[in-house]
């Protein structure tokens, strides 16, 4: 068993090797001019939880195809580590989350991306950091129905589910009530009343929010947006169609530096990638490592061929 | 000093004596959450305890594995438990929580039990068999009454366990004194996570006392140094 599984892994390093070599001269994507200097290294980290790790090395891998050279030090840790490691050149490229990083810069973060995005370039420029395209998908707080609730009630937003609050029971954190785009947020934008519909207290995200919620001891549960069991149990995540929660999708931010010697190769295969990731897709990658137990490499591998980008 | 001041507030707050969330509630819930875990686990405890203790056989087999409930953390039997009651439509929260709480409470009981059995004088056991006395007799109107003081112990550890262990419910939905310290932790709220910690403290030194008295008073007469009687109850 052993013995298969390091022979498993030797033919991935030598497939991930061979894909490295053959489609650095034969991309049909575009190629730094042949007299430029050779390609940078590019160390990428992550944050300490699987997708952040799973989008790192995805990046990882289409950086490789490319022709760079990279080191990897994906769980790299918290924001409070991350950041200042990326600052001082430690790492020189992080997926990062708009909306949070923005704030955790001091900035502002609303629900409009561009926006925030905007927003966090101009905190990046002044610590020499550099943000390439957000992600289409995003990982914030959201609300899922299971499909019969969906189906039945007819609902695909917050303003849905709104009409009919209460005569669903509700999952949501004990803090809800306290928090401004919780309770709060919920009234003051959708005008649904979280101290007048049933509710039931269970952590955010969990997977005993997960659980209950598709067992049918909740109708609607305080999930985040990418969580795997969403995908799991074919959960129905409702649109925040009037915007309460701040955009937090995601984004490769790197060293300026890097991004300089990088060019328009490090541009666009990071922007390439980026375009894939889709709410649905972070969802489903979380699924596979976390869920289903695969091996996280393999994972973003196959996820980079079922685009075409390797 | 201040932090005092602002846990004995929240206890002078009126909003916290009134309504679903008030102390009355939440302790009463806590009470009956404690209460039917004991019970259940008396019902299982006490029978295996009694065959044990009184035959002496299958003690090691039977503690082993009732000691298992003690290795367990309850937070891993409410995260095992709950998938499958859920599925059994079996609702959220309370079902898990008094089967974790039930698993911990029978150790205690079923050690104390046999342990309280197996140390009765065996030349009493002898004199009432020599009397004529059957097996179930014997356990009874002999070993029991003797054994009942260190078997109340083991009631007293599982109650004040149970009490303690009952807050993990709230992480569920479930009510009782949990609730105010899981979502005093959840809000960042520390005077109320503090009164809801102080609240379960001051239930489980109840329940010590309570036992504590019982204990005094299941002591059999005819072992009580300073008295004298012939117990009543052998009479029949």
């Amino acid at each position: 068993m052993r013995q298969f599984r390091m022979l498993a892994v030797g033919a991935t390093l030598l497939a991930v090797v061979i894909t490295a070599c053959t489609s650095g001269d034969g991309s049909p994507s575009s190629q730094p001019s042949p007299s430029s200097e050779p390609l940078p290294t590019v160390i990428v980290g992550s944050a300490n939880f699987t997708e952040s790790a799973v989008v790192g090395e995805i990046y990882a891998q289409a950086l490789e195809a490319a022709g760079f050279t990279v080191e990897r030090h994906l769980y790299f840790g918290t924001r409070e580590t991350s950041q200042p490691a990326l600052e001082s050149g430690q790492l020189t490229l992080m997926p990062e989350y708009i909306g949070a990083l923005a704030v955790a810069l001091g900035g502002e973060a609303s629900s409009d991306a561009q926006a925030t995005h905007d927003t966090l370039q101009a905190l990046l420029d002044a610590k020499d950091l550099t943000a390439f395209n957000f992600t289409p998908g995003a990982d914030s707080d959201g609300f899922a129905v299971r499909s019969e609730t969906a189906d039945q009630y007819d609902l695909a937003t917050l303003s849905d589910v709104a009409e009919v609050a209460d005569q669903l029971t509700w999952g949501l954190p004990p803090e809800c009530s306290e928090r401004p785009l919780c309770g709060p947020g919920l009234l003051e934008v959708y005008g649904i009343d979280i101290s007048a519909v049933p509710v039931e207290n269970l952590n955010a995200c969990s997977a005993a929010m997960a659980e209950a919620l598709d067992a049918g001891a909740i109708d609607v549960a305080r999930v985040c947006t990418t969580q795997p069991q969403i995908a799991q149990f074919n959960f129905v995540l409702l649109a925040d169609d009037q915007g309460l929660n701040p955009a937090q999708n995601m984004v490769p931010v790197v060293t300026s530096a890097l991004a300089e010697a990088g060019g328009a190769t490090l541009a666009d295969t990071l922007n390439a990638v980026s375009a894939t990731l889709t709410t649905d897709a972070l969802t489903v990658l979380q699924l596979e490592v976390d869920v289903n137990l695969q091996d996280l490499e393999a994972v973003a591998h196959q996820w980079l061929v079922d685009q075409g980008l390797l | 000093m201040e932090f005092i001041g602002e846990v004995a507030a929240w206890f002078g707050d009126p909003a916290h004596w009134a309504g679903r969330d008030g102390i009355p509630v939440r302790l009463l819930e806590h009470v009956e959450l404690s209460g039917a875990a004991l019970l259940a686990g008396l019902l299982i405890a006490v029978p295996i305890g009694l065959v044990i203790g009184h035959t002496g056989r299958g003690a090691l087999v039977a503690i082993s594995i009732a000691n298992i409930g003690r290795a367990l953390p309850s937070v891993g039997v409410l995260g095992m438990v709950l998938p499958l009651t859920l599925r059994a439509g079996w609702g959220l929260g309370l079902v898990p929580t008094l089967i974790a709480l039930t698993v911990l409470a029978i150790p205690p009981v079923v050690s104390n039990l046999h342990t309280g059995l197996r140390e009765v004088d065996r030349d009493l056991v002898e004199a009432g068999r020599g009397m004529g006395m059957s097996g179930p007799q014997l356990l009874w109107r002999v070993e029991l009454p003797i054994a009942l003081p260190v078997a109340l112990a083991g009631v007293r550890t599982a109650a004040v366990q149970v009490i303690a262990t009952a807050t993990i419910g709230a992480i569920l939905s479930t009510g009782g004194l949990g609730r105010y310290i899981i979502d005093g932790i959840a809000a960042q709220n520390q005077p109320k996570m503090v009164a809801g910690a102080l609240l379960v403290m001051l239930l489980a030194l109840a329940s010590e006392g309570l036992f504590a008295g019982l204990q005094r008073l299941a002591r059999p007469p005819g072992l009580r140094a300073s008295d004298a009687r012939v117990p009543a109850a052998s009479a029949a």
